[in-house]
C-alpha cells in the first residue's frame, strides 16, 4: 500500500549550534559530582547559546539555512511549525518571528509546538501531513532550544542548545523521501516544567525503561510492523540524544550495530540539544548519506512519545550539502568558556534590570 | 511453649517497579506464600505488617489495616517499623502472636514502594532512620557513618580498599542465581573500582540499592503444620536489642546492638556459629557486612575479607547489596531465601546444616534483630 507520507520528501535541511563549549567536567568540579559523572553519560561538552541568542535567532538561522539547500524562493513555504520547549514568549509564536524574518509567504499556517523534545518531530509529521494531502507546497519544520536544567541537576551536564530545520515538499525535489513515519505517544510523566518553574524535573531513571526507551523501541517495532522493514534494512539510525549512552543502548536492544549509530551521534560534543537533538543528528547523515541509503530517524519527547521515521537518500542530496554551513562545520567552530561565562548567557545568574 | 513453623513464603521480584503499587506488590507476595502453603486467605488470623517508609513515602500510616481491607480480612493487623530492620520486627511480632494462642496462622508481609520520588527524597527518608533531631538536621546520613567506620576498619586490620570489594563481588555472584534479585550481574574488581564514588572511601558498589519490593510469610503453629504441604521451617527464637548511637560507643567498630542480641538468642537457645551455618548479613553498605561476620562469631576481627571465600551459605540470595534493599521488606526476604535454602529449593544450592540466623539492624546500627530457624 502506498502511504501518503511517500509523496514527500526533505527539500532542504539546516542546523545552528551555538559556538561556546562548556565542558562537562567544569559542571562536575563546581557541583562536587564524581569526576566520572560525564563519562558515565557519554558527555564531553555542551553547546551554550550566547547571551543574545534564543531558540527564534538559533530556529531562524537554522530554517535559512533549509531554505538556501532547498533552493526555492521563501515565499513558496506555507507553513512554519517551530518545535521548543524554550521558548522566549511564553505567549507569541516564534513561527511569526521567524516566518517574517525569513520572507516566508504570509499566506501560511504558523504555529509553536511543545512536547518536550519531540515537538520538533512532530512538526515534521505536520508538514509531512500538508504537503502529501496537497493543501501546501513546501512547508518549514523546525526545532529549536536553549534547554533549562536546574544548576546542580544531573540534567545539566547535557541539557543544551541548538536548532534544525527541513523544508519538506514534494518527494521528487527531495534530498531525502520519507518512506513511512510512525508514532507512539501515551501519557508517561518522566519529565515536565510546571507553568511558572524555571527548570524543568524529571523522573531520574523512570526517564529510562518506561519513558525514552519504552516509546522508542515501541515506534521502530510500530515501523518494522507497518513496513515489513527490518533493523538490516537501514543503513543509518538516529535516535534522541538525552545523552551519550541512551541511544546506543536503545540501538542495541533493537538489533541495531552501533557503527549505524555513530555516525548520527552528536549529544557527547554538543549536549542535549532537545528538539534538535534527533535532527541534527539526521542533518548529520544526510550530509555523508549516498544514494539510495535508508535512514532511521526516531526522536522522542517527555511525556511521551516517539516517532519512527523511514527516509530514503536521493542523489539530490549530495550537491545540497555545501550550500550552507554543515554540522560539521559547526561541530569544528567552538570556543571555550567558564561556568561563569555560562551562567551569565543562560540567564542562570539574577539580577536587576534597570 | 508451642512450636511456629514458616508454612509458605512469597517474594515479588526487587527494583524499580513502575508498573505496579505498594499494595499490588504486597498481594503478589500473599498470593504466593498464601499458594505456597496451601493456605486459604480466609484462614490468615493475624497480620503483621513491616514498611519503613510508608507514613513518608507512600503517605499511608497503618498500612496493616489497608492491606487487610485490600485482602477483605478483619483480622487483627498490626504495623511494625524498627526501620531497616523491620522485617525480622515483624516476624518476631508475629511468633509471639502464634506462640500466645493468639493466632493459629499468622501472615507477615514486608513491602517497600521507593521508586515513586526522586533519589534526594528517597535518600532524606532513609536517613531518617538515624536520629533526626541530632544526626538528621546536621545533614549525617547512614552512608557517612558506614564510610567513616569502613575508613577505620580499613586501617585498623590493614585491609586494601580493593579487599573490600569482594564483598560486592560474592554478593552479586549470588544475585545472579536468584530470580529474585535486582542486580543479576557478575561484577568485577575493575568495574567495582571504577565505579563512582558515594561518600569516600565508599563507592557506588559498596552500597546497597534501595529499591522496591514486597515479601510475605505465612506463620503456623504446631497442630497446623502437619497439614501444610511444604516442608515446615521452624522459627526457634528472635532476639534484639538496642544501643547507643554509634558518637558514644567506645569503639566505634564493635556491632553492640548486635552483641547483645546475640547474647540474649544464646540465653534462649545453642546453636553453633561457623563458616558453614546459613548465614543472612545485614549489608546496606559491605562495611557492615563485615563487621557482622566478625561479630558474629563467624571469623576473627578484620578477617572477614579472608573469610568470605569459604561462606557458601552466607547471604544466598545475594545480600541487600545485590539482591537490593527494600528496606522494610528486606530482611523478609532474607527469612524467605533461607527458608527456600532449607527446603533444597533455592538457587541450586543444597544445605545441610540443621540451622540458619537472620541478622538485621537498622540506620548506624541503632538496632540489631536476629532470628533463629531450625529444620
Amino acid at each position: 500500500m502506498d502511504r501518503p507520507e511517500g509523496k514527500t520528501g526533505i527539500i532542504g535541511w539546516g542546523v545552528y549550534i551555538p559556538r561556546y563549549r562548556l565542558k562537562a567536567s567544569d559542571i562536575a568540579k563546581l557541583w562536587g559530582f564524581d569526576p566520572t559523572t560525564p563519562s558515565s553519560l557519554g558527555i564531553h561538552e555542551k553547546a551554550v547559546a550566547a547571551v543574545d541568542e534564543d531558540s527564534i535567532t538559533m530556529g531562524w538561522y537554522a530554517a535559512s539555512s533549509a531554505i538556501k539547500r532547498a533552493g526555492i524562493k521563501p515565499e513558496k513555504i506555507e507553513a512554519v511549525f517551530v518545535g521548543s520547549e524554550s521558548k522566549p514568549y511564553a505567549v507569541k509564536p516564534s513561527g511569526t518571528v521567524i516566518g517574517d524574518a525569513l520572507g516566508v509567504s504570509r499566506k501560511r499556517l504558523t504555529t509553536d509546538l511543545e512536547f518536550a523534545c519531540r515537538a520538533g518531530s512532530e512538526a515534521v509529521r505536520l508538514v509531512v501531513s500538508l504537503v502529501s494531502s496537497g493543501t501546501i507546497g513546501y512547508g518549514l519544520a523546525i526545532g529549536s532550544d536553549t534547554a533549562q536544567a536546574n544548576p546542580g541537576d544531573v540534567l545539566e551536564f547535557t541539557a543544551s542548545s541548538g536548532a534544525a530545520a527541513f523544508v519538506i515538499g514534494p518527494a521528487e525535489d527531495a534530498a531525502a523521501r520519507f518512506e513511512a513515519v510512525v508514532t507512539y505517544v501515551t501519557d508517561t510523566p518522566d519529565f515536565w516544567r510546571r507553568e511558572g518553574s524555571k527548570y524543568p524535573m524529571h523522573g531520574e531513571g523512570f526517564t529510562g525503561e518506561p519513558a525514552y526507551f519504552h516509546h522508542i523501541t515501541s515506534s521502530v517495532n510500530l515501523l518494522m510492523e507497518e513496513t515489513g522493514l527490518r533493523p538490516e534494512d537501514f543503513d543509518y539510525a538516529v535516535f534522541h540524544q538525552p545523552n551519550g549512552k541512551y541511544p546506543l543502548r536503545v540501538a542495541s536492544k533493537l538489533g541495531i550495530p552501533k557503527e549505524k549509530v555513530l555516525p548520527g551521534l552528536v549529544t557527547p560534543w554538543i549536549g542535549n540539544t532537545y528538539n534538535a537533538s534527533a535532527l541534527i543528528g539526521l542533518s548529520k547523515v544526510l550530509e555523508e548519506a549516498k544514494p539510495g541509503q535508508r535512514i532511521l530517524v526516531a526522536p522522542f519527547g517527555s511525556g511521551a512519545g516517539s516517532d519512527a521515521m523511514s527516509l530514503i537518500v536521493t542523489d539530490k542530496a549530495s550537491a545540497r550539502v555545501n550550500e550552507a554551513p554543515t554540522v560539521e562545520d559547526f561541530l569544528s567552530r567552538k570556543t571555550y568558556i567558564d561556568y561563569a561565562e555560562y551562567a551569565k548567557s543562560r540567564h542562570i545568574i539574577w539580577r536587576n534590570w534597570g | 511453649m508451642g512450636k511456629v513453623f514458616v508454612a509458605g513464603v512469597g517474594m515479588t521480584k526487587v527494583g524499580r517497579i513502575f508498573n505496579k503499587g505498594y499494595k499490588e506488590l504486597a498481594m503478589e507476595a500473599v498470593d504466593k506464600a498464601l499458594n505456597d502453603a496451601g493456605i486459604a486467605v480466609s484462614e490468615v488470623d493475624y497480620l503483621v505488617v513491616s514498611s519503613a517508609f510508608s507514613d513518608s513515602l507512600l503517605n499511608q500510616v497503618d498500612i496493616s489495616s489497608i492491606l487487610a481491607q485490600e485482602m477483605g480480612i478483619d483480622v487483627p493487623a498490626i504495623s511494625v517499623n524498627t526501620g531497616e530492620s523491620s522485617g525480622v520486627a515483624a516476624l518476631e511480632a508475629a511468633l509471639n502472636a502464634v506462640r500466645a494462642g493468639k493466632s493459629n496462622t499468622a501472615l507477615i508481609i514486608g513491602v517497600e514502594k521507593l521508586s515513586e520520588f526522586p533519589s534526594a527524597k528517597i535518600n532524606s527518608s532513609f536517613s531518617h532512620v538515624l536520629d533526626y533531631e541530632i544526626e538528621g538536621i546536621r545533614g549525617i546520613a547512614p552512608i557517612n557513618y558506614a564510610a567513616l567506620l569502613l575508613k577505620e576498619y580499613m586501617k585498623r586490620y590493614g585491609v586494601k580498599r580493593d579487599d573490600i570489594f569482594q564483598w560486592a563481588i560474592e554478593m552479586h555472584k549470588r544475585a545472579e542465581k536468584n530470580p529474585y534479585a535486582y542486580l543479576r550481574f557478575a561484577l568485577d574488581l575493575d568495574k567495582a573500582r571504577n565505579s563512582q564514588v558515594i561518600s569516600s572511601p565508599l563507592t557506588l558498589y559498596d552500597v546497597a540499592p534501595l529499591a522496591d519490593g514486597a515479601a510475605a510469610a505465612v506463620l503456623v503453629n504446631e497442630d497446623l503444620q502437619t497439614t501444610i504441604r511444604t516442608q515446615p521451617v521452624e522459627i526457634v527464637a528472635t532476639a534484639s536489642a538496642t544501643a547507643p548511637p554509634i558518637y558514644l560507643r567506645n569503639d566505634m567498630l564493635d556491632m553492640l546492638a548486635t552483641k547483645k542480641a546475640l547474647e540474649r538468642l544464646r540465653t534462649t537457645v545453642k546453636f553453633k556459629m561457623g563458616k558453614d551455618i546459613a548465614l543472612q548479613v545485614h549489608d546496606s553498605f559491605s562495611i557492615y557486612g563485615f563487621l557482622a561476620l566478625e561479630e558474629l562469631g563467624v571469623c576473627g576481627r578484620g578477617e572477614g575479607v579472608k573469610a568470605i571465600g569459604d561462606l557458601q551459605y552466607l547471604n544466598v540470595g545475594g545480600g541487600l547489596k545485590a539482591r537490593g534493599h527494600p528496606v522494610g521488606a528486606s530482611s523478609l526476604y532474607a527469612l524467605d531465601e533461607t527458608v527456600l535454602l532449607m527446603r533444597d529449593s533455592f538457587s541450586g544450592l543444597r544445605y545441610d546444616g540443621d540451622a540458619a540466623l537472620i541478622h538485621s539492624i537498622s540506620g548506624a546500627e541503632n538496632n540489631a534483630w536476629l532470628a533463629l530457624l531450625k529444620r
